[in-house]
């Protein structure tokens, strides 16, 4: 008996003593970094400009290198590596474009026109997005070492919106000569004010560019590291292993417990302007979704309150158009509000209700926990309001399944989500609405088919034609047109938009983004823990 | 003893044999099952608001414009040239990508299977001294719950243990943020050791715990069972009985009898062990943010990266198939009653 005890004795003094000296001796290893450490979800696969379509890696690629132009937080163009405003010739088919001088890159060598000439045609040649530039750029003179001309094909007054594209990022034509056609995933050599101290798919390194030709940054560093689960990111902040937390993937619940402890000073929180939609997509080119009456009966049937409160729990906005606010300066185009009683009233007058239901099958990616929470309330709003005429069956099937389907119209509605590829209304609007080949109001071929919706109208596309040879408030106009007339067809309903979110400890500055929802890793500042 | 080294020599060339059956099949029906599996690479490339003309030109870019029939070719072939072909997602060699993910999960596999036989055989040798007492009833718990609990969930439980609340261990990674290994053979460990770098040896080893102990103690109730069971069967042996009746005391029986003899088919059932690791590891390895190969199989799936797949499952059979053979090698060789 007193043999037992005295073991217990021991193993409890063992396990106190290592639980101390772990306590210790871990205290000193876990976030030791002079740099300020930000984590974020995920990976990042490629630090190449032409490769890079994740949000993750734009972040890096900003404070790494510089583009021609960036986006205010008021959404202007801002002359970066360009020196002014890009200028266009009478015809729009030339840009002109005036670059900074005395600006070296990461090894040392100076930019110039022929530096961003190999950078955005090393883009068009691998880029895995050019084909957003492809077909609107012809050629590019380099008259001067400071003079750019782009010659389109076609005007195009969205190539404003395009040489802000993180894609275009300038890089080192001396460092990449062996590179024009292959990506360089693991390394990077450009203008910005960090440079590339260390890579791995996991953890990158950056330290400041002691010769950028802009201010310079406020820390000695940045360590960026990715985790793969939600619970590991937001138990790192937490648990002060990371100073910064960045991500709008995390999950909502998560987001709210965040935002809780902001409310209470614990920590910071900011965010970007919402530059992500969510949306549902009508399957318009199959009864009954072919009906307009039943695609507003069904938009008037959306309750985006109920979904916000319940789902995000206020924190992100409602949306009632296709195009964030940022972008469109005014809100005119507007989607029908919820309205249960009209919406009954049309199901009504359309042969539905008193026994005969309308079932809507809606789709959601099963990998996205905001997409089921959004459909299962809506659901059940829906049955709580309008069992007698509508009701919905929700289905969750894997993102990667979901968009290979699109296209072959397996769903009739489903719920998606795009961030434009550039910032500018038509980046938002054309991967949805634009077709390239139609019959009367149904797309065959085109985007409008990859979105879903299949489809289509000839003023669209005509309205899409002519703001390609406008600018300014006109082309906004012109393109607010284009949303108007989906807004009446009804081929998608958006839900809301998000922002980028990031939370920081106490002991780091607030955390501030530009315009392309970007934070601003420079103006990051540690204090003291 | 000469015949019997001759018939294990001629079971090893017939299992050696086998392998390339073994693997044809196996990679057979990955690209099967690959191609029949919803989805598409392209999507996951370039996004659901690329056009038609980028997706075809994408599509052919990557070889995926050919016929199965041309590619299955292709793909063998390939194979036979020991290639292994290129990621679609972001076009390096897959070997290459296996060459940096492989000691990772080597580095946390042979740390787990340690943990586990230092959970499990102290749990099984002190359930079966106690047969039917509180000492049995816990580790009979032990050894089922860690059959029991899904990976996630104990890997979840032991960040918030060890990470949230105590805060002794790192949450996820491999290596500390704040420090740098130039890693020669990709295993931290022992690069730390090679370098006499003690910051490295220390950092990789606390970046090693949390996972290794989560999926070691996951793996542990296969240990303790099946020595619990071999050693009860061991001690009931006529050899055991005349060693006692010799007077040879407790201990020695235990190390110089029952213990070599209850070993044999834990030999057998660590080739299980290796197996289910590799199952287990996935969820680990995600979990804790763990970049081995568990982790790129993980995204390659979800990015339908057809080659990193195919590489990884081939890579991964290699490797279950050699240890298993290796295992089977060793017990005809030390078990004397085996024979073949």
């Amino acid at each position: 008996m007193h043999k037992k005890r005295y073991l217990r004795k021991i193993v409890l003094l063992i396990f106190t003593l290592v639980a101390i000296l772990s306590q210790y001796a871990c205290k000193k290893k876990i976030n030791t970094s002079q740099n300020i450490t930000i984590a974020s979800s995920g990976k990042i696969e490629s630090l190449d400009p032409a490769r890079a379509s994740t949000l993750k890696s734009y972040q890096l690629l900003n404070a790494l290198g510089d583009t021609l132009y960036g986006l205010s937080n008021e959404g202007e163009l801002i002359p970066k590596l360009a020196k002014s405003k890009p200028i266009f010739s009478k015809d729009k088919l030339k840009i002109f474009i005036k670059l900074r001088e005395n600006i070296l890159f990461h090894d040392g060598t100076p930019f110039d026109s022929s530096s961003m000439k190999f950078t955005i045609e090393r883009f068009q040649n691998i880029g895995t997005l050019n084909y957003i530039l492809n077909k609107k750029i012809k050629s590019i003179e380099t008259p001067s070492k400071e003079l750019l001309i782009i010659n389109l094909n076609n005007p195009s007054s969205s190539i404003e919106g395009l040489l802000t594209s993180i894609n275009l990022t300038a890089i080192s034509p001396t460092f990449y000569k062996d590179h024009f056609d292959k990506f360089l995933n693991n390394n990077f050599i450009g203008t910005g004010e960090y440079k590339l101290k260390r890579f791995s798919n996991e953890i990158q390194t950056l330290s400041p560019n002691t010769i950028y030709w802009n201010k310079k940054p406020k820390n000695n560093g940045i360590n960026f590291i990715g985790y793969n689960s939600f619970s590991t990111l937001y138990g790192a902040f937490i648990s002060k292993q990371v100073d910064v937390l960045l991500s709008n993937s995390i999950d909502d619940t998560l987001r709210y417990k965040l935002n809780l402890l902001n409310k209470k000073n614990y920590i910071r929180e900011s965010q970007s302007e919402p530059i992500e939609i969510s949306f549902i997509s009508l399957r318009t080119n199959k009864i009954p979704l072919n009906n307009i009456d039943i695609r507003l009966a069904i938009a008037k049937s959306l309750d985006r309150e109920l979904i916000r409160n319940k789902v995000s729990f206020s924190l992100r906005s409602s949306a009632s158009s296709l195009i964030p606010l940022i972008l469109k300066k005014d809100n005119s185009v507007s989607w029908p509000d919820f309205d249960p009683k009209e919406s009954k009233r049309i199901f009504r007058e359309q042969g539905y209700c008193d026994g005969n239901i309308l079932n809507l099958p809606l789709t959601y990616r099963s990998n996205v926990p905001t997409d089921k929470l959004i459909a299962f309330y809506w659901q059940q709003s829906v049955k709580a309001q309008m069992k007698d005429c509508f009701s919905i069956s929700i289905n969750g099937v894997e993102s990667t399944t979901i968009y290979k389907n699109l296209s072959e119209g397996i769903y009739p509605s489903v719920i998606l989500d795009w961030t434009g590829a550039y910032s500018d209304p038509e980046a938002y609007l054309s991967p949805l609405l634009s077709c390239d080949k139609f019959i009367e109001n149904h797309c065959l071929k085109g985007e409008a088919v990859f979105s879903g919706s299949f489809w289509a109208s000839e003023k669209v596309e005509k309205l899409f034609k002519e703001s390609e040879s406008l600018e300014g408030v006109e082309r906004l106009n012109k393109l607010l047109e284009i949303e108007n007339l989906a807004s009446k067809s009804l081929p998608y309903i958006p839900i809301w938009t998000s922002s980028q979110k990031a939370w920081s400890q106490n002991y780091i500055s607030k955390p501030t983004f530009n315009g392309a929802g970007i934070i601003n890793m420079s103006e990051l500042l540690k204090n003291e823990k | 003893m000469k015949s019997n080294l001759k018939n294990v020599f001629n079971y090893t060339l017939i299992k050696i044999s086998l392998i390339p059956l073994n693997l044809w099949i196996i990679s057979s029906l990955i690209f099967i099952l690959l191609r029949i599996a919803p989805g598409d690479p392209i999507d996951a490339i370039l996004g659901s608001g690329a056009d038609q003309e980028a997706r075809e030109l994408m599509r052919i870019k990557l070889g995926l414009n050919q016929s199965i029939e041309i590619q299955y070719i292709n793909y063998l072939k390939n194979l036979l040239n020991l290639n292994l072909g290129n990621s679609l997602s972001n076009q390096e060699p897959v070997i290459e990508i296996i060459r940096n993910a492989l000691p990772a999960t080597i580095e946390l596999g042979l740390f787990s299977i340690l943990v586990a036989i230092f959970i499990g055989f102290p749990l099984g040798y002190i359930g079966l001294k106690n047969k039917n007492k509180k000492y049995d009833y816990i580790s009979r718990i032990i050894g089922i719950s860690s059959y029991a609990i899904p990976p996630f969930w104990g890997a979840m439980m032991m960040q918030l243990i060890f990470s949230v609340i105590l805060r002794v261990l790192p949450i996820g990674g491999r290596f500390p943020i704040a420090e740098n290994l130039d890693s020669t053979t990709g295993f931290f460990i022992l690069d730390s050791i090679l370098k006499n770098d003690l910051n490295a040896f220390q950092g990789a080893i606390y970046h090693l715990a949390l996972p290794s102990l989560t999926l070691g103690f996951l793996l542990s109730g296969i240990f303790s069972r099946s020595l619990r069971l071999n050693l009860e069967k061991a001690y009931k042996s006529d050899y055991v009985d005349a060693a006692t009746s010799r007077g040879i005391n407790e201990k020695n029986i235990l190390i110089n009898y029952a213990f070599p003899n209850a070993l044999i088919p834990i030999f057998t059932i660590t080739g299980f062990a290796i197996a289910s690791l590799a199952g287990g590891a996935l969820l680990i390895e995600v979990t804790f943010s763990w970049p081995g190969l568990a982790l790129k199989l993980q995204e390659a799936i979800l990015q339908r990266d057809y080659n990193l797949v195919q590489g990884i499952v081939i890579v991964t059979s290699i490797i279950i198939i050699s240890i298993n053979l290796l295992i089977d090698i060793m017990i005809a060789f030390f078990d004397p009653r085996i024979k073949y």
